[in-house]
């Protein structure tokens, strides 16, 4: 029998991810492009895939319409005449007016949903972690432990633990303790340097998660927040394990990144670039679906030698004339014209740079027109007069902008 | 005085749970239809407990349930049904407690006393 039958897939697509504004001005943070021809949402629903699991469905909330429209235009491969669906489902608002107050809510207001499938277990993600993983581990996990609730954990090293809720575990894997940001974080069983951090991906038992999260809805101290609540509150009483995301023989932590700030979010991007990548979207036994594209190949035109691209990735229909891109991921229909230098930058779909411009340690949305001569991540105080700057001094151009040329 | 709100569509029983009620006393209220009882939730700010049926025409008990405590979800809520079927329903695990029918209320007065620590 298929081992996803009797497991209902939620992936939590509503948060309004302040901390990446303005990239999250006007759309999910799971709708936000990413490594060129991806969005964020579409390495859970590659994983989802790869796992074997048709049945899913995405609570959308905030800025729903990108995302809905991405989920439309290159997701719709389930074929329900099989029992497959992907299903986007904002607020219904049937039973109450109000939207979720918590990842936990935006569970308890979708019971219906559970009531119908009335799964044995469900499978809960989040649609802004960007990392490759079979779900088939953790079921097997969860079901060999008898688990109440497993919390896939990624391994951090322990110093770094103090930025994560932590899972300090027995050496089975039961969860002894949760704490949030904890100074002197509790080691895995057997690595005294290294501690587990909550991924925000969970197993439960589908009438345990029901119980706890209408027990929640009606506690008005709560947050109703998986990570905050509903964890801390099940550790002791219920069966709760920690799954470590990596090799538990050697402690060999796998990649996982929460694109949660800015900086991450462009820290991301230079981990897909280089010969062998820290995440390598070329390694093929894990492919990850993108955004399907009708544009022709990308086209590097000029002088024999005066086209210099290097560690970078160059979606299709880009054109670059006489240009020097280093470090860069460039979406589909970028123009990089003669004489321009892009370093280490982020160019989302349609991005055009002009003669001689140059851009450096920033993210540019789509469609945004870099005049000839305009320079961007080379005089800080010009840029955070109109652009946002992160504390790691990335620059984060807009799509909304108009820029004049100097 | 704590106020209760009976909803079932069985004229005899309700009747016989608002005396009954009314006896040990409580303010009672009742209705014959969930929608009738929404209306009552919303607009009286003094009701402590509801006694909800679940087999009604038109909403039935569970759909009335998300939606009563969408509104007030400290509000506590029996339900009060002849049948034990929907026990397996997860909608019904929203209620604080579900207690099958019976010509006698005394485990339905229990719990009332129970649940408003009365």
């Amino acid at each position: 029998m298929d081992r996803w039958e009797k497991v209902c897939t939620i992936i939590m697509a509503g948060g309004r991810g302040e901390r990446l504004f303005p990239l999250t001005r006007d759309k999910a943070k799971p709708a936000i492009t990413f490594g060129g021809i991806y969005r964020i949402i579409d390495f859970t629903l590659s994983n989802c895939l790869n796992s074997g699991i048709r049945r899913i469905y995405v609570l959308t909330q905030y800025g729903s319409l990108s995302l809905d429209l991405h989920l439309r235009l290159h997701w719709n491969l389930m074929r329900p005449e099989f029992g497959e669906y992907l299903y986007s489902v904002p607020p219904q608002q049937i039973t109450t007016n109000r939207w979720y107050r918590g990842t936990a809510d935006s569970i308890y207001q979708n019971l219906f949903l559970l009531e119908q499938e009335r799964p044995e277990h469900v499978l809960i993600l989040s649609g802004d972690h960007v990392y490759k993983m079979d779900y088939g581990d953790l079921l097997d996990f969860h079901l060999a432990k008898n688990a109440d609730l497993t919390v896939a954990t990624v391994i951090v090293p322990r110093e770094e633990g103090r930025a994560f809720g932590i899972l300090h575990t027995a050496a089975d894997g039961e969860v002894v303790e949760f704490l949030e940001k904890p100074k002197d974080p509790p080691p895995m069983p057997g690595h005294p340097d290294l501690a587990l951090a909550s991924m925000g991906v969970y197993v439960f038992k589908a009438p345990v998660l029901v119980q706890e999260v209408i027990q929640d809805a009606k506690n008005p101290a709560s947050k109703h927040d998986f990570g905050m609540n509903i964890i801390p509150q099940m550790v002791g009483r219920k069966r709760v394990f920690a799954f470590p995301f990596g090799d538990p023989a050697t402690g060999t932590p796998r990649y996982w990144r929460d694109i949660g700030q800015l900086d991450a979010y462009f820290a991301a991007h230079q981990d897909l670039l280089g010969e062998n990548p820290v995440f390598d979207l070329f390694s093929g036994d894990w492919p990850i679906r993108g955004a399907l594209s009708l544009l022709p190949p990308a086209k590097f035109f000029g002088r024999e030698g005066q086209v210099t691209v290097t560690d970078s990735l160059i979606s299709a229909g880009c054109v670059l004339q006489e240009a020097r891109v280093v470090r860069s991921v460039l979406s589909p229909g970028v123009r990089v014209a003669r004489g321009a230098q892009v370093e280490e930058a982020v160019l989302w779909d349609g991005v055009r740079v002009g003669v001689e411009a140059r851009i450096r340690r920033a993210v540019i949305e789509e469609g945004v027109h870099i005049p000839p001569r305009f320079t961007i991540g080379y005089n800080p105080e010009a840029d955070a007069r109109h652009f946002t700057v992160t504390p790691g001094g990335v620059v984060v151009v807009p799509s909304n902008v108009v820029l004049e040329a100097p | 005085m704590k106020t209760i709100l009976v909803v079932d569509d069985d004229t005899n029983v309700r009747q016989m749970m608002v005396d009954e009620l009314t006896e040990e006393g409580y303010r009672v209220l009742s209705t014959g239809n969930a929608q009738d009882a929404l209306k009552i939730v919303e607009s009286d700010p003094s009701l402590d407990l509801v006694v909800l049926d679940i087999r009604m025409p038109g909403m039935d008990g569970l759909e009335a349930l998300p939606r009563i405590l969408g509104m007030k979800e400290h509000l506590k809520v029996i339900l009060h049904t002849a049948y034990s079927i929907y026990k397996e329903s997860f909608m019904s695990w929203a209620a604080d407690a579900y207690i099958v029918k019976s010509a006698d209320l005394t485990e339905l007065k229990e719990k009332i006393r129970e649940l408003l620590g009365t």
